[in-house]
Order: structure tokens, then sequence, then C-alpha cells
């Protein structure tokens, strides 16, 4: 298989942005404080590690996502955005209708930048909002308010971004839930096209995780956790934003296309670092890595230094630290794992896997049309238990 | 009278309490005498075992042959027989204890003599034994040797200026006590042109040669080609080969009246060379077998399962190269309703069980359940027949039963005067008969007897009686007799569906309270699953007590991963072995833990 078309196969590409403002206490992303002056060196190793993914050939087909995510991309000045995207629509060409995505925080974002966004083709604005409650939003160590979120917001939509995704929080600790109510009313009144809503997740290492051990923070519970997480589906569905997985909810056609392809299992490549990408046999052999026999896919992860990836980039035009061969068991796993998140489901298998999701129907947790499984509302906020009882049939370990 | 050839032969063994300085004291003494040199020594020698060495009890026998220049100026040959020293190995211990003419008793210099110590002394001066004391560990600040010796006066008699200060560890006084050995224990006799008699004490088995006998040779001589009878097995074999341990094996001529040594004789199975059991000559046997030869027999028995059902044949095979080398252990096929297909496991004890499973674990790798370990009922049926069950899961309708009788053992256990009270709580909860209490030395330790059922002390009762004294109470029991009592089986149902192997039989009265303890232990142990499960105890049918294992409402990371699948699979895949040390019993995970519950009720 050639270079090219071997690309073809890729149709996604994530770009990590890792420069941030302040450090939330929750985050355990690869993110980089402050420090302007590593923006153009690091875009312009991002070009160079862009070369080195995309070989000598130039794809027919163009990428059909492209998501630049952080730390906060919106950060960048629009030249130097304006510099990357030139170089991924030269390196690997941008499909008619692409979805191009850019997270950004509230603060500083005027209906100016947001227009400027648009121009570069950039449609989809993934804006962290996280809340709007101030106290909250002052416990989570955002560096905005409510105000300035809610401002942000009618920016970008009286700039014309038609395509927006605001984050929300819950199972914040000590935010009743009637605020986390009076909250996500007051986004939808916005009426953003899509909606990621996650629980607040201990990370270990993050600040918030010592506070917990200190005891200084109660952690959250599993009561506002359901309490909060159905409340939600069920305003967010009212006011027409599906479920579509287990924290994202969008208008129907809104759904984000590039996490839809982590959850189904397609290629992608990724740049900057911190940055994850996935590639079948033919990229990875042609990326140089040495892979085995069994293995129908490569995972490959980049440093997480900003200032290490830029050095080593330059000395070897890539940032890669890591990588691990997928095999077939491997690969089903996480078919099941990531496609279970979705409300659409997983086709199953096995005829051992369809007895004991039969019995998990029973139970209210799946339904079963043919092959296909999905969770339903219940069995979602389960969903780690359901996928471990559908997959633990499965032989796990190689016996000699 | 010693024969001018037995007497520069002298054959001891070492009695202690566990890390009173046994396998110490024993490195120093070969090392002492040039067996091994100092180089070549591993600690603890005579632990040949992985699991000898970490636990630091001996479970085989080991014999050593050493060659000690005597300040008289003679050569003595010593043999030590290094002997078991749990509880649950009694007999061998005895046998063992047979096959010489004294003992070393070592005692450690900041404990005092210890109950098992004290069961294994009697046994030895039963069989005639000379004992030299040793007060071990005279090192350790903490250390009284002065009392323990007094001690030891007044327990055993044995005058305290008898008792040889030492410590094995920094080789202070084990000069005195190999000159001991030579002066203060006897050489053996025994009439090496009577027919041959000679004492099994222990046999191990060898992939290459088969069952390789430990022997004491009593009277008459043991050589190459001899044909021998095993006189309680009545098995007949042709020697093909003797020898002595120094300490590794090597070959002799012949092996005559009062000497120590092994046997090959193309024996396939251990349970053909049987520890107590006596050798003769086929040609010219002798009238009178050695005294004290006992049918070793299981005292508890529980279920082992594989967790993996596949497990099965690996799991029979691996018992089968066991049984091998371990002749007490019994085993046979066992099918429960709620862990499919294993095997029902007869062992000397609850160590014995505990090394059993740990090796079946450890050197075959197999991932197991063990149910609660059991006693034997016998059972008087009102038709008249009786039978034997080992497993509360056997146990006939309750319509059918007129009597259930339980093992009983007299139980003795030595504790400082403080901790007195609880222990002899301890007793009474678990059913106990008191006997008698005794002070030695008067007010300061006391040696309690009690008449109590077996079943209650295989329950926790050994780890309450460590808690409940500080660790200073030791143990010794043996089998008395059988006594029907209103015994009741107490079943556990759960998610609604009888768990067989989790059913256990208890005294009456003590049936809801076990039974409520039961429950709520299983509730704790039996993770949360997808629907609410309950847990319920149940007497004849009638539920006695309940408790629900509430349904899991959140199990899910509702969060971004952004491309990092790895982490997400990863994590899948810990949990996922995780569910695999379960076992399903209907729709639910039970983990081991919870087949063992019943051991871990505090009552």
């Amino acid at each position: 298989m050639t270079a090219e078309a071997s690309l073809a196969a890729v149709r996604s590409l994530y770009l990590h942005i890792p420069f941030c403002d302040t450090r939330c206490p929750y985050c355990d992303f690869a993110i980089h404080l402050g420090g302007d002056h590593l923006h153009r060196p690091y875009v312009e190793a991002l070009i160079q590690e862009l070369g080195y993914l995309a070989g000598s050939g130039r794809p027919e087909l163009g990428l059909e996502t492209v998501y630049l995510g952080g730390g906060t991309p919106g950060l960048l000045a629009p030249p130097l955005l304006e510099q990357l995207l030139e170089a991924v629509a030269l390196r690997f060409g941008i499909a008619q209708g692409a979805e191009i995505t850019i997270e950004a925080n509230p603060t500083g974002l005027t209906e100016e930048r947001c227009r400027g966004w648009l121009a570069l083709g950039i449609n989809r604005l993934s804006l962290g909002v996280q809340s709007l409650d101030d106290q909250a939003l002052r416990w989570l160590g955002r560096n905005h308010d409510s105000a300035t979120a809610e401002a942000a917001i009618r920016a970008a939509t009286k700039a014309g971004l038609e395509n927006l995704s605001c984050d929300l929080i819950y199972a914040i600790p000590e935010q009743p839930t009637a605020v986390f109510e009076d909250g996500l009313r007051r986004l939808l009144e916005h009426s953003p096209q899509h909606v990621s809503c996650y629980e607040l997740t201990v990370e270990s290492g993050t600040p918030l995780a010592r506070s917990i051990a200190k005891g200084r923070v109660a952690g959250p519970t599993e009561q506002e956790f359901v309490e909060q997480h159905r409340l939600a589906r069920e305003l967010l569905e009212e006011a027409g934003l599906l479920q579509y997985e287990v924290s994202n909810y969008a208008q129907l056609g809104r759904q984000s296309r590039h996490n839809l392809c982590y959850w189904q299992g397609r290629h992608y490549l990724a740049a900057g670092c911190g940055a994850h990408g996935f590639v079948d046999r033919a990229v990875a052999q042609r990326l140089g890595f040495s892979v085995d026999a069994g293995a129908v896919g490569i995972r490959y992860w980049n440093l997480r230094s900003a200032a290490t990836y830029i050095k080593q980039v330059a000395a070897i035009g890539h940032g890669r630290r890591g990588h691990e061969a997928i095999d077939r068991d491997q690969a089903e796993l996480e078919r099941l794992a990531c496609g279970l998140r979705l409300r659409s489901g997983v086709e199953l298998t096995a005829p051992r896997q369809l007895v004991e999701a039969e019995r998990l129907a029973e139970l209210g947790l799946l339904t079963i049309a043919g092959q296909r499984v999905a969770a339903t509302s219940t069995g979602i906020e389960v969903l780690d238990r359901l996928t471990l009882e559908l997959v633990a049939g499965e032989p796990a370990r190689a016996r000699s | 009278m010693a024969s001018q050839s037995t007497s520069r032969i002298r054959n001891f063994s070492i009695i202690a309490h566990i890390d009173h300085g046994k396998s110490t004291l024993a490195d120093r003494l070969l090392e002492l005498t040039g067996t091994v040199s100092a180089r070549d020594l591993t600690e603890q020698m005579l632990d040949t075992m992985d699991l000898e060495r970490e636990r630091g009890i001996t479970i085989k026998a080991q014999a050593v042959r050493m060659t000690y220049q005597a300040r008289d100026g003679q050569t003595y040959e010593f043999n030590l027989i290094d002997t078991p020293g749990h509880v649950d190995f009694a007999y061998e211990v005895s046998r063992a204890l047979a096959a010489c003419e004294g003992a070393l008793l070592v005692v450690d210099a900041s404990q005092g003599i210890e109950a098992q110590t004290l069961a294994n002394v009697y046994k030895a001066l039963e069989l005639g034994l000379e004992i030299v004391p040793v007060v071990n560990k005279i090192d350790l600040p903490q250390a009284d040797p002065e009392l323990v010796r007094e001690e030891i006066a007044r327990v055993i008699g044995i005058p305290a200026e008898r008792s040889i200060l030492a410590s094995a560890r920094t080789g202070e006084g084990v000069d005195r006590i190999l000159e001991a050995v030579v002066t203060a224990l006897p050489p053996p006799v025994g009439d090496a042109e009577a027919p041959l008699r000679a004492l099994i004490f222990d046999c191990k088995y060898d992939a290459y040669r088969g069952v390789v006998v430990y022997v004491r040779v009593m009277d008459g001589r043991l050589r190459l080609g001899t044909q021998i009878r095993m006189m309680a097995s009545q098995g007949t074999f042709t020697v093909d080969e003797v020898g002595i341990f120094r300490p590794s094996m090597v070959a002799v001529g012949e092996l005559t009246a009062g000497e120590v040594g092994y046997l090959i004789a193309s024996i396939r199975n251990v349970r053909d060379s049987k520890v107590g059991d006596t050798i003769t000559e086929v040609s010219r046997p002798t009238r009178e077998p050695l005294p004290g030869y006992r049918q070793v027999l299981p005292m508890v028995w529980a279920g082992l399962f594989p967790v993996d059902g596949d497990d099965y044949p690996d799991l029979k095979e691996a018992l089968d190269r066991l049984q091998l080398n371990d002749a007490a252990l019994t085993f046979e096929p066992e099918t429960s309703v709620a862990l499919g297909f294993g095997f029902r496991c007869g062992f000397l004890g609850l160590l014995h069980m505990e090394i059993v499973q740990e090796r079946l674990e450890r050197e075959f790798q197999l991932n197991l359940i063990t149910t609660a370990p059991s006693v034997a009922y016998q059972v008087t049926l009102r038709d008249g027949r009786s039978l034997e069950i080992d497993n509360p899961d056997q146990l006939p309708e309750v319509g059918l039963i007129e009597t259930i009788a339980e093992p009983r053992v007299k139980l003795e256990i030595v504790v400082p005067k403080e901790h007195l009270g609880g222990i002899m709580e301890l007793c009474q909860e678990r059913r106990g008969e008191f006997i008698q209490l005794e002070y030695q030395p008067p007010g300061e330790r006391a040696l309690l007897t009690y008449d109590l059922p077996l079943g209650e002390i295989i329950h926790d009762f050994y780890d309450q009686l460590k808690s409940r004294s500080r660790g200073y109470a030791s143990m010794d029991y043996q089998l008395t007799g059988y006594r029907a009592e209103q015994l009741v089986k107490l079943d556990v149902l759960v998610a609604g569906s009888k768990v067989d192997a989790l059913s256990i039989i208890v005294h009456r009265q003590q049936a809801s309270n076990q039974g409520r303890k039961l429950v709520q232990r299983l509730r704790e142990v039996i993770p949360r699953q997808l629907f609410e499960v309950a847990i319920q105890a149940a007497v004849g049918g009638k539920v006695i007590a309940r408790e629900t294992v509430s349904a899991l409402r959140k199990d899910v990371l509702a969060k971004c991963y952004g491309g990092d699948i790895t982490r997400k699979r990863k994590l899948l895949e810990k949990q996922r072995e995780g569910k695999q040390r379960m076992k399903r019993v209907g729709s639910v995970e039970i983990p081991q833990e919870a087949f063992m519950a019943v051991l871990s009720l505090d009552r």
C-alpha cells in the first residue's frame, strides 16, 4: 500500500494546544501556564510534526474532522492559527463540509475573535463554560464568572457560529442540585447546539485529589451524581438536545463528529504535546513503528511537556513518547467499551455476550435489537459494570 | 546395654516453639560439626521448602548425620531429626521422637515454655527420651535466663543448673550443647543380630527415585538387596539403596541397629510407606512390630474448587502430585450447585489446609475457592442407620435424623495469668467445658484444660486466642471422642437461592446469632451488583436473618477521555481481572473471601 493510500484511511486529526492562563484544580491534561513567547515556536513545531505525519504524499480525500484541543487553543493569536490550519490543509487536505472545532474559554472571547475563526474555516466552538454559578466557578478555580460566560455565548452566536458546544460540570461538592438546575436552565436559554455534561472527576495527582485526601473537601457523592445526571438528561432532552453519549447531548445532526471517531474505533492522527493518536498497520509502519504480526493497529502518544516537545520535534521531527500495539482481543474490548458509551450502542459478536446481554436486558439496563445492544438510561449510569459483564465472557488470559 | 558399635551414636531431635530458635540452632550445630561449611549454609538449612523458610515453620521432618569430635577424644555420630512444629502434625512429631533417645528442649529466654512445647515434652518423656533443656536467645536484652531455668525446673522437673544457657545466633554455649548430647543423652540400644525392625518416621517422594523412606533401625540390619515388608501396610519391596543424610543423601553399605538414614526400594506411593510403620525382613520377620503405629486420619475437610471451571483437570493433577509427597492429604470429587466441580479434601488441621491451598496456588498457578472447613459429624438416622458426613450440605433432611454427634477435643492452653479471663471467656463462648486450671510456676502462667468441640476450634479459635492474649497464649489439643449435640444446619440464600457451599453446622442455641453475623459479614464482602441482592440465613427452611446488598447506582465515568482510549481500556482490563477472581453463583458475583466468611465472625 502506498503512503497516500494508507493515509486515506485517516480522516481525523487532533491538535493539542497546551497553553492556559491558569491551572484548574481538577484538570490533569497536558497544559502549559502562561509562556506567550512559546506560542510561535510551539506552532512551528506542530507544523513540522504534521509534515512528519503526512509524509511525502497528499491524500485525495482530505480530513473530515480537525480538533484543536487543549489547554486553551482559543488563546492562540489568529495569525498563528491561520498558519497552522494552512499547514493542515496543505499536508492533509480538508474535505468539503469538514468539522473543525476549537476549544476556548469564556475569558476574552469576543465576537470579533469568533468571526476570525469562522473566516479560517473553524466552524465549531467548544466553550469551557463549566458552570453558571459564580460560587461553583470560584470553587472550580476558573478565571471567569457566569456573566463572562453568558457574554461569550452571546458573542459566539452573534458572530454567526452555528455549532456551539458548552461544557458543563455537575456533581460539584457542596453545590445543591437546585443551583445546578438553575445554571443549566440559564444555559439552555442560549440554545447551544451541543452540551458536554461532565461529572467532576477526581484525577489522582491533581490539587483537587490532594484536597480530598486531606479532608478539606468532600468528594462528589453517588447520590449527587445520579440525581444531577438524571436531571441534566431530562432538561437537555426537553430542550431538544438528545443524549448520544454518556456525557454528550446534541441537536439532531450536531453530534461531535470528531469525538464519534474515538468512540466508533476509527483511526485518527494526533500532533502536539500530550496528544494521543490511533493508526492502522500501514500508517504505523510508515511512521516507523515496529508492528507485531498480531497487531491490528497502533496507539501512540506524545510527551507531555510543551518545552521538551518543541526540542524533540526540532531534533527528530516528532514528539512521540510511547506507543502500544493493539491486538485483536484488545481491539474488541475497546470496540465494546467505547461503543457502549453511545446511545446507538454496539454490535455483539460472541454468542456468550448475547446470553449475557439478555440477562442485562431483563434488568432493564440494555435494549437488544438483533445483534445490536444499547444501554438504557439507567444502564448508562452503571455503564462501566455493564461493559464488564458483557466482556467478562471473553477470553481474557492466554493459557499455556 | 549399648553395644560397642552403637555406643558412639546419639539420636536426638529438637523440641521448640515456633520462633524460639530451633532452625538457627540446627544451622549452628551443622556448622560447628563441619557437616556444612559456613559458606554453604543457607539460613534454616533443614527447612527446604520455600514455604517453610518464609513462614518459619517446619512441615516435613528432616534428618541429618553429623560427626562430632568430643572432649573425651572420641568421635561420635549424631543424628539430628528435625520435626514439624505444629499441632496439626502431632503424630508425625511423636514418631520422629520415637526414633530418638533424647531431645534438646529449646526455650526462648524471654518467652518461657509454650503449650505446644510442653505437649511435645510430655510426649518425649512418655517415650522415655532424655531431655537436655537449652535456654536460647540469652543475648537478647529482654532475656531472663534464670527465670526460664526455674520455670523448666518447676514444670518439667529438670534441675535448673542442667539447663544450658545459649545463643544460637551468636554461637555462645553451642559447644556445651554438643558436649551435653554426648554426656547427657544415652546411646541407642538395639541388637544388630536380631530380626530387622526399623521405624519409618517420614518419607518424601522423589520424581526420579520413587519414595525415599526415612528410617531408624531399631534391631537388625538393612542393606542393599534386603527383602522388606511394611508390617502395617503389608507391602513388600527389595531395597535398592540405603544411605545417610549429610545433609544430602549419601549411599552406605548398610544401616544397623541404632542408626538413622534412608532407604529406596522402588516404592511408587507414599501411602506404602506410612509414618510409624515397622519395616522387617521378609525372610526373617520380627514377631512384634514397634509400638505406636496409628493410621493418620484427616481432622478437617473443605471443598476446593477452581474459580474457572476449565481448570478442574489441572486441579486434579495438582492434587495427585501433592499427594505423592503428602500421605495425610485425602481428596475425592465433589460437586456443588454453586461452585461446580471440585474436590472435598481432608486435612490434618487448618495449617495443613492452608499449606496445601497455598502450594496449589503457588506451585500450580491455580485460582481456587476454598469453602469453610468442617469437621466430620456422626449422624444416626431414625431408621437406625448411621453415617459420617464431612460436608454440611450432605446432612440428610431434619426429619430423618435421630442424632448428630460432633468430635470433641481435650484442649490445653498455656496463658499468662493476666489474660486468663479473656481466654476462659473464649472457651465458654465456644461451648467449652472447663476441666482444670493449674498455675506453673505458681502465680505466673496458667495451664488451662477444656473439653471443647473440634468444630469450634477450626473456626477462628487460634486467632482469637492470640488476639485475646496479646499473642502470649499457646495451645495444643487431642481428639477425645464424639458427643451428640443439638446441632442444626445453617443455610445461606443469596438472591433467593441456596448456596450449598456456604452451609455450616452450628449449635441450635447459636444458630440465630451466628446466622445474623454471617449475613452481616457476607453483606460486607459481596460487592454491589447491578441489582439488589438479598442475603438470608435459614435453618430448616425458616429464614432467621436477612441483609441486603443494595444495587449499584453509579458506575460510569461521565468524562471526556479525549483520544486516550488506552487509559480507559487498561482500567477495564484491570477490573476484568478482579472479576475473574470471583465466582458467579446464579447471577451474583461472589468473591473468594465470602466462602471463608464464617471463619471471621466475632461472636
